[in-house]
């Protein structure tokens, strides 16, 4: 008897430099699926009202974020946090959610869908919607078997793993096919070194969170997330406590990626700081101490502390818009205009 | 002898002659199964993580540590019958599971009386400069500075406790000169079976009081000084004891 076997996806490559990466031996990427996924992503018919879709939140233009500080879903009422931007999700941290909650992207993507403050709905009713569309119905068995949840969930993650930036400025630079500004080249350079005093190394320690290519937080066990100083002891929320209920992990967020990072302003877990500026800011003076404040923070400054209080890295105006310089050498403009991760109900 | 018997002599010859031939080609073939268990201590006692019990060596006040992780690489095992040399042999030590111990497999090494085992702390320069991916080097991680400078060797991170002064302590030791090479004896036959284990202590003090004991409070950081990063090499460079029980 002839079956039908959807097809693994074809050109799919990935700069090395980015690594290895695992792809769940149940849910194999294959074309049908990510068509698929692709629909759902873009179906709002995901949501309890009928109008809310993921990329309601995860706007391609925006590097599949919101450009809202805290995202707004079906009830109206804003969440505590900011829509994270989705990128190059085959590799980093196996932890998602801001707080590192879900385990796999399959388990994290019906979340939203549940939540009654994003999607609100019924994974039982949406199941049913969606099989009584006969397309639908041929979608799924052609990528999967049947209309169900846990196919849907398959479908998303397989459509977000290959959301792959990587044609950026800084790509080319990488792959040798242009050099960088002076003025973006000096961002690369502090951007990628941690300040040292003592032998004159100026640094903007960005490097110590977000790593040098794929600019996310690190993938093993826990180290992609940190307290970068946002809140003192007594405004500190749980973070990845939540999680681990360890009391060190108190206040501890995902260090997010850096890809596109100049189109998803405004930024931090919580969108709190509207600009690229307001962030160097941060990081240059406005550090708040509190129990868990990565060490790495701290300690990391371009001037010689002597009273013990300052943190915060005293880079000087002229290093802070070479860093910016240099972010947005992160923008991917292919990226966030590629045809085949927009809107497919949107007929070009 | 009749005809039959010889013909039986003769089976039984072959039977032996093969039967040893496999026995020798068996005992050639032999694999074992090698563990490599490091656990990490301070001086003596386990380590651990996250609380102000450790005296500052060489100054005022007690020190606490959040992350101690290094690279381990190219282990040679060495024989009279010929030497094992893992590949792609760059393991990441880190210490933050519930044993504070770190495990090397090296499954199915061909098996022999090995005398002696060596192993460096650190990156070799070709592997340490490259964007490449072998083992658990791993380019995006975080050991690596940046392509242009390397790796991290020896990662400590945590804080020391003056009074109600705190200091963060950031020890980021790398720079290819500083690749160190420990080498121990093996006790004879104590691999020659199919599945061994060999049990290191890593003390994390020897870091900070080896051939130099250092002041925390003076030297609370050590990333990009050269002379600062050799003095703490020359101090890791024993910091890896064998347990002999």
């Amino acid at each position: 008897m002839w079956q039908y076997s959807p097809a693994a996806i074809r050109n799919f490559s990935a700069p090395f430099i980015f690594g290895r990466f695992n792809i769940p031996e149940d849910n194999p990427l294959t074309e049908d699926a990510f068509q698929l996924g692709r629909k759902l992503f873009y179906d709002p018919r995901l949501s309890g009202n009928n109008q809310i879709s993921c990329s309601s939140c995860h706007i391609q233009a925006l590097a599949f974020t919101d450009g809202r500080s805290r995202a707004v879903g079906v009830s109206g009422v804003e969440l505590p946090f900011s829509s994270m931007s989705l990128s190059n999700l085959l590799w980093g941290p196996r932890h998602f959610f801001w707080n590192g909650r879900s385990p796999t992207l399959e388990a994290q993507s019906l979340l939203p869908i549940q939540n009654p403050d994003e999607m609100d709905q019924d994974l039982e009713q949406l199941v049913i919607e969606l099989a009584a569309d006969p397309e639908y119905e041929k979608d799924f068995a052609r990528a999967y078997d049947d209309v169900n949840a846990e196919n849907i969930a398959k479908a998303l993650s397989t459509f977000m793993r290959m959301l792959i930036s990587q044609n950026s400025r800084y790509d080319k630079f990488l792959r040798g096919e242009l050099t960088l500004t002076d003025e973006e080249e000096l961002g690369r350079k502090l951007f990628v070194a941690h300040p040292d005093v003592k032998v004159s190394k100026r640094g903007g320690n960005c490097v110590d969170c977000h790593s040098q290519f794929l600019t996310g937080g690190f993938k093993d066990a826990y180290d992609g997330f940190s307290n970068n100083g946002l809140d003192g002891e007594d405004d500190l929320q749980a973070g990845l406590q939540a999680v681990t209920g360890n009391p060190d992990h108190k206040g501890l967020f995902k260090v997010p990626t850096l890809r596109n990072i100049a189109l998803t302003a405004p930024y931090m877990h919580d969108g709190r700081l509207p600009t690229l500026e307001a962030v160097l800011e941060h990081y240059n003076g406005g550090v708040i101490i509190s129990s868990t404040l990565d060490p790495l923070i701290v300690e990391a400054n371009n001037i010689e502390i002597t009273d013990g209080t300052s943190i915060g890295l005293s880079l000087n105006p002229k290093e802070r818009k070479a860093i910016i310089a240099f972010l947005h050498t992160l923008t991917d403009e292919d990226f966030v205009s590629d045809e085949k991760f927009s809107n497919p109900f949107e007929k070009k | 002898m009749t005809r039959s018997a010889l013909r039986i002599g003769g089976l039984i010859l072959a039977i032996l002659l093969v039967g040893g031939g496999a026995l020798q080609y068996h005992l050639d073939n032999r694999k074992s199964d090698l563990e490599l268990v490091f656990t990490a201590t301070a001086g003596s006692e386990p380590l651990v993580f996250n609380e102000y019990l450790y005296e500052n060596p060489g100054g005022p006040g007690r020190f606490k540590v959040r992350d101690f992780r290094f690279y381990l690489s190219n282990i040679v095992l060495t024989s009279a019958e010929g030497d094992y040399r893992e590949t792609e042999s760059y393991h990441l030590a880190r210490f933050d599971d519930d044993a504070k111990s770190y495990t090397v497999k090296l499954p199915e090494i061909p098996r022999r009386n090995y005398s002696k085992i060596r192993f460096s702390v650190g990156v070799d320069e070709e592997a340490n400069l490259t964007r490449e991916w072998q083992g658990d080097l791993d380019p995006n991680g975080k050991m690596a500075w940046n392509w242009e400078v390397g790796y991290k060797f020896v990662l400590v991170e945590g804080s020391l406790l003056m009074g109600e002064a705190r200091k963060p302590i950031v020890y980021h030791v790398g720079f290819s000169e500083n690749l160190r090479t420990q080498s121990f004896k093996i006790p004879q036959n104590e691999l020659d079976t199919s599945a061994a284990v060999l049990a290191f202590d890593v003390d994390i003090m020897k870091i900070f009081q080896g051939s130099t004991v250092l002041n925390l409070s003076e030297l609370a950081s050590v990333v990009m000084k050269k002379t600062d990063a050799r003095v703490v090499a020359d101090n890791y460079a024993k910091m890896i004891s064998l347990k002999t029980d």
